[in-house]
């Protein structure tokens, strides 16, 4: 029965070269499907890898508390696709910004403010850039790195302001800006620091640091009429054991200032991650949808072509079952034969999504994702085509009777 | 009389086909009854639409909706599987046909090999074997030429080399030299008889009289009937019995009690 297998890849080989380019638009039909299915999983695999390194680069010891309840659902993915800047209010205060303070394991704790306004230099800062008020301890939590000059510290002016790598480029032109002025919100700034470029902008802080201008968390809020709009408050453990205890702390607190409504989530680890990679897996779920239109319609491409096989072959059907062949010989000779055109385009669009894959990722900026899943995924995919579309070609095949069969001519 | 001792090849007992239903029913073959020991080189002739090759595909298992009792070595049909049926057909059938039916889009070598598939053996050794049998048949030089680059001859030689490369002991040939002029078709039943003398059971299909010379036994049949039978014939002369319709039951009957007695 084994030789018998690899007799029917040989003859699967040989028939399907024939027809050289019957096959080959045969197996377009699922290499296309198969390719959209790689880039998506390719791509949504590497975009939200990033955010889940980010927070393990981190240390795992990092917790963020957002205003009001996270819906884990799906449905709420629309607003999601915006960087939540614009929450009307913010459920968070000052007041909780004091009572995490007084948690005890807690190393560091920055709110996050993100102001909308005009930045000005010697040009516009185009839209997209941000103005970020925080604490000087941001830069040990987030890991923000100086290229030149310094981060923000209780000893400096209020004046002063950190800014982007990128937006530096857009404002004044250079990334050498130390000294020099920058208006936000009709207020002047004086830069004392530029950021290294951390080119990722999906992070867990929605906020594209090599586009943005960090001020303090003070004089942030004087900017805003003096009211505090913190849409994020990021915190670090001194360890990861005590992250845990932390969180009920911190939990318990806040409810306590919030008069026991449960406005705000405290979040850890891959739940951080999670807005943005459910984003990515709604968009990747959408993809696969499409993609699985084309599989099925490739699916029928390769029905159709192996019942036109079957079809030709009738008089060898019935010479092959006349010399010996039972119906199930018959049967897997033909379901081979299509599993092996639905395999040949899996493999194909295998590689044409790779390609497609970091085509795009050129244009992005994290690379798409390479691992064993999603070459398995391809195989699976095109496998179960070939049987599922190959199976009646086949059947019919087997069911043919050898002296009608025989009487057919070439 | 120890030849009757192993039972017949194939018997046959009152075989029907019938084509269509109710008004249109119609029987291609009508109540043969035949029996063919090991080493016979059986002759059919016929005029056209008799049943010959109706009943050659039923001996080769090929047609399985029949009325009647046929038993191949001994075994009644009906009771083979579907799958041992194959088996068989793999095994002790060879198949020569009267249109050559190869496969078009493979070449010689490979068209011999192609009964061993369902033998399992590897691809190797197919092509040893049948490279082996072609040679027999001086077709060595053309192994990798495909069927249409042959003569008629030639290509019926592969079909017989085909039919023998399983070293079937049976062989079921159906018209084989129809399509060849007698130069070519002297060569094949040199074959065929060949094949005979070396034990072989051989069942032809003809329209020639002058190839029944070759056969150890010549049947002719009418509208689905044995009309004269060589061997009953002169059983029936030896018994001096009537002279025409044979009945081959007579014979049967010794076939089966001998067959009782050995169990």
């Amino acid at each position: 029965m084994r030789f018998l297998l690899i007799n029917h890849v040989q003859n699967a080989h040989q028939s399907l070269k024939n027809s050289r380019i019957r096959s080959a638009l045969t197996m377009l039909g699922i290499a296309i499907g198969v390719a959209s299915v790689t880039t998506i999983l390719a791509l949504s695999g590497g975009a939200s890898k990033i955010v889940s390194d980010q927070v393990n680069s981190l240390g795992g010891n990092i917790a963020v508390i957002r205003p009001g309840v996270t819906d884990q659902s799906m449905i709420n993915i629309n607003s999601q696709i915006q960087p939540n800047h614009n929450y009307a209010t913010s459920t968070l205060t000052e007041n909780d910004i004091l009572s995490i303070k007084d948690t005890p394991h807690i190393q560091a704790v920055a709110p996050i403010m993100v102001l909308s306004g005009s930045i000005k230099a010697d040009s516009m800062a185009p839209i997209g850039s941000s103005i970020v008020a925080s604490t000087p301890q941001l830069a040990d939590i987030s890991d923000l790195k100086l290229s030149q000059g310094q981060f923000l510290d209780d000893s400096v002016n209020q004046n002063t302001a950190v800014i982007g790598t990128q937006l530096s480029i857009n404002v004044f032109g250079t990334e050498l800006s130390l000294g020099k002025t920058i208006t936000i919100r009709g207020q002047s700034f004086v830069i004392i620091g530029v950021l290294k470029t951390t080119n990722n902008p999906i992070n867990y802080n929605s906020i594209d640091f090599d586009n943005a201008v960090i001020i303090n968390f003070a004089y942030g809020k004087t900017l805003n009429q003096k009211v505090t709009q913190i849409q994020q408050i990021n915190i670090k453990a001194d360890s990861i054991t005590n992250l845990s205890q932390i969180i009920i702390d911190i939990n318990k607190s806040l409810l306590k200032n919030h008069a026991g409504e449960k406005d705000f989530s405290v979040l850890t680890g891959d739940q951080i991650a999670q807005p943005t990679s459910q984003l990515f897996y709604a968009i990747a779920g959408a993809m696969t949808t499409i993609a699985a239109v084309s599989l099925v319609v490739g699916g029928i491409g390769i029905m159709n072509i192996m019942l036109v096989t079957v079809a030709e072959r009738t008089r060898e059907i019935g010479i092959r079952k006349a010399l010996g062949a039972s119906n199930s010989d018959i049967m897997s000779q033909f379901l081979i034969e299509s599993l092996s055109l639905s395999i040949g385009g899996g493999v194909i669009g295998y590689i044409i999504g790779y390609l497609l894959a970091f085509g795009t990722s050129t244009f992005l900026t994290f690379d798409p994702i390479i691992n064993w899943q999603i070459a398995v995924v391809a195989i699976i995919i095109s496998a179960v085509m070939g049987t599922l579309f190959g199976l009646y070609p086949a059947i019919r095949a087997a069911r043919k009777d050898p002296i009608e069969s025989l009487h057919q001519y070439d | 009389m120890s030849e009757t001792k192993i039972p017949p090849v194939i018997r046959l007992k009152d075989l029907k086909k019938r084509f269509g239903i109710g008004d249109a029913e119609n029987f291609a073959l009508n109540g043969i009854d035949l029996t063919i020991k090991k080493g016979e080189f059986v002759a059919i002739m016929g005029p056209s639409g008799c049943g010959k090759t109706t009943l050659l595909n039923i001996l080769g298992l090929l047609d399985q909706s029949i009325d009647g009792d046929y038993e191949l070595d001994g075994q009644p049909v009906v009771s083979i599987s579907k799958r041992r049926q194959a088996r068989i057909r793999s095994r002790q059938i060879g198949f020569i046909f009267q249109n050559f039916n190869l496969v078009s889009r493979l070449n010689v070598i490979e068209n011999v090999a192609l009964p061993l598939i369902y033998k399992g053996i590897t691809r190797t050794k197919r092509l040893i074997i049948a490279s082996d049998i072609l040679r027999n048949f001086h077709l060595n030089e053309r192994e990798y030429y495909m069927p249409h680059q042959l003569s008629g001859g030639q290509i019926q030689r592969v079909a017989i080399a085909r039919a023998l490369v399983n070293e079937p002991s049976i062989i079921l040939a159906d018209e084989p030299t129809g399509n060849l002029d007698s130069r070519s078709s002297h060569v094949i039943m040199e074959e065929l008889s060949d094949l005979h003398k070396r034990g072989n059971t051989i069942i032809m299909v003809t329209h020639n009289p002058r190839l029944t010379t070759y056969a150890s036994r010549v049947i002719t049949m009418t509208d689905g009937k044995i009309e004269t039978d060589t061997k009953t014939t002169i059983l029936k002369r030896k018994t001096s019995k009537a002279k025409h319709s044979p009945n081959p039951r007579h014979h049967n009957k010794r076939a089966s009690k001998s067959r009782g007695n050995k169990k």
